[in-house]
């Protein structure tokens, strides 16, 4: 395995980290894990649009997110995720 | 700290001290439970140790988990992209916090009671903290126990000792030829995957002498590699070379030169280029003249780069190998052996200086096969009872001149075959374990 300076898609026969895909390929699932959690994230279509699921098997939880929420998460700091965390670290 | 050793045991140190400069260094030293519960408490608490390459932790997140002495240390990226080394413990009861040897992480969760830390080592994520703390802990006094690190060209030291120099002193002037291995063309090194890792009966000690620059062995150790062609040196010139030494810091390196071998021979000649222009012209001059380069960073980290044919006979691929020797008893270590490679080199190339590696190092390479068998014989006659008081010989060179016209720094003799970085990495291998560091 030869080091990965930058992150790389996990498919990557459908273009770059940042290239926009144009085949509306990628519905997933594709599976997020390292050795603390694992979490399952799918592309959900609604009835008039479409979320992001994020599903974590081992707590049975579930979000639901749309453009605008993940739209907002592209532009914060890490900090935030870490202030989530210390409210509830999920026991 | 002295009074709780033995105090025949410091008598003796000051005993194998004086033997040091007289050229003796005892047997007993590779293989001996007290000696090793000293380096544990006077050497690697104190030194400046090798954790991890750059390289091996390049995106926010990455990490790795390494050794200081005992301490299980994790060696991560943080968020903002600065590296960051905690003990990988949990501070509510001591568990493990990361169990893997590698990983991408943003926060660590203890898997005993889920208290979770940033990878940076704050903790900021307590189950039940209300119900069950009912406001009396404070985040801020219970982060990760934080360890002191400094980097040299990518090479990433951890210090257990506040009080420690820094790290470019504690060097002192050994980067010039750390370069070769670590400023191969305008990018500089990485690693060429995760190290290859496994345990071996053998004192990390042996290892650390033998990278200092034991030319004496390959002929014998290794004589199949000149015989059938894999290595590209002769019995009858194999001795030429320089041995340069760090004096009292212990940090050493062996120059191999033969006659006819061409400079900067075994790279491509456009990476060659690009490696001179990175190097200054002292450098240029001394590695032009290098077939070998082993050298130890005391205590325990070594780098050899050398020519390897992957087809006998044929013209040898230069490769590097950076390894760690990490003890885990008397006589018993841990080994990590990683293969570097120039970043902006052709993966052609790096493929092929992988393969040159693989071939000779690694647990499964044929020199590394050669060296354990040895080593591990030394390691099992080292601890036996006759052998308490025998010394080994340290003689070779302890009447060479300082050569005045090598351009390179430290104390530096002819022939490379030399005992010259033994003594010097013994002496200071005392000065620590006789608390006078």
């Amino acid at each position: 395995m030869t080091s990965q300076p930058d992150p790389a898609f996990e498919r990557p026969e459908i273009g770059d980290m940042s290239e926009y895909p144009s085949d509306g390929g990628n519905d997933g699932p594709i599976v997020i894990a390292n050795e603390f959690t694992d979490v399952v994230v799918r592309k959900v279509e609604t009835r008039n649009g479409m979320r992001l699921d994020i599903w974590s098997p081992r707590r049975g939880s579930r979000v639901l997110l749309d453009a605008v929420a993940l739209d907002c998460l592209s532009f914060q700091e890490p900090e935030l995720i870490t202030e989530l965390l210390s409210r509830n670290p999920g026991q | 700290m002295t009074s709780s050793v033995d105090r025949s045991l410091d008598d003796e140190l000051q005993g194998i001290r004086q033997g040091i400069r007289e050229g003796r260094f005892p047997a007993r030293a590779f293989n001996d439970q007290q000696i090793y519960d000293l380096e544990q408490d006077r050497l690697f608490s104190r030194a400046w140790c090798f954790l991890a390459h750059e390289s091996e932790i390049p995106a926010p997140g990455d990490y790795v988990t390494r050794y200081i002495g005992n301490n299980n240390i994790i060696v991560a990226r943080t968020e903002h992209g600065d590296i960051s080394a905690n003990l990988n413990m949990c501070r509510h009861r001591g568990n493990m916090l990361c169990k893997s040897e590698m990983g991408n992480a943003s926060h660590f969760r203890c898997s005993y009671h889920g208290w979770t830390y940033k990878n940076s080592g704050e903790l900021i994520g307590v189950p039940y903290m209300k119900e069950g703390y009912e406001g009396r802990l404070k985040r801020k006094e219970w982060g990760l126990v934080n360890v002191r690190v400094d980097s040299y060209a990518g090479l990433v030291f951890g210090c257990l000792d506040p009080d420690a120099p820094s790290l470019e002193e504690y060097l002192g002037g050994f980067q010039f030829y750390l370069d070769f291995y670590l400023k191969q063309g305008g990018e500089g090194s990485e690693v060429h995957g995760p190290p290859d890792h496994w345990v071996a009966e053998t004192d990390w000690k042996i290892c650390a002498e033998n990278f200092a620059g034991d030319g004496y062995h390959t002929p014998v150790a290794h004589q199949w590699g000149f015989n059938l062609g894999y290595f590209p040196s002769s019995g009858s010139t194999h001795s030429q070379g320089w041995a340069a030494s760090i004096p009292g810091l212990g940090h050493g390196i062996g120059l191999g030169h033969s006659p006819n071998f061409p400079p900067f021979g075994g790279f491509p000649d456009d990476l060659a280029e690009r490696m001179k222009a990175s190097f200054t012209p002292e450098q240029v001059e001394v590695f032009s003249q290098v077939r070998t380069a082993v050298g130890t960073v005391f205590p325990n980290l070594s780098f050899l780069m050398q020519p390897f044919s992957l087809v006998p006979g044929e013209s040898g691929v230069r490769f590097v190998t950076m390894r760690l020797y990490h003890p885990v008893g008397p006589g018993r270590m841990e080994m990590y052996s990683w293969c570097l490679v120039p970043k902006d080199a052709s993966q052609e190339y790096k493929d092929e200086a992988y393969r040159a590696y693989t071939l000779a190092f690694g647990q499964a390479g044929t020199f590394e096969q050669d060296d354990f068998e040895n080593w591990t014989k030394v390691t099992r006659a080292a601890g036996s009872t006759m052998v308490k008081n025998v010394d080994f010989p340290y003689i070779m060179g302890m009447e060479s001149e300082r050569d005045k016209d090598f351009p390179g720094p430290g104390h530096v003799v002819r022939p490379y075959v030399n005992d010259t970085n033994f003594r010097n990495l013994w002496s200071r291998w005392a000065d620590y374990l006789v608390g006078e560091v």
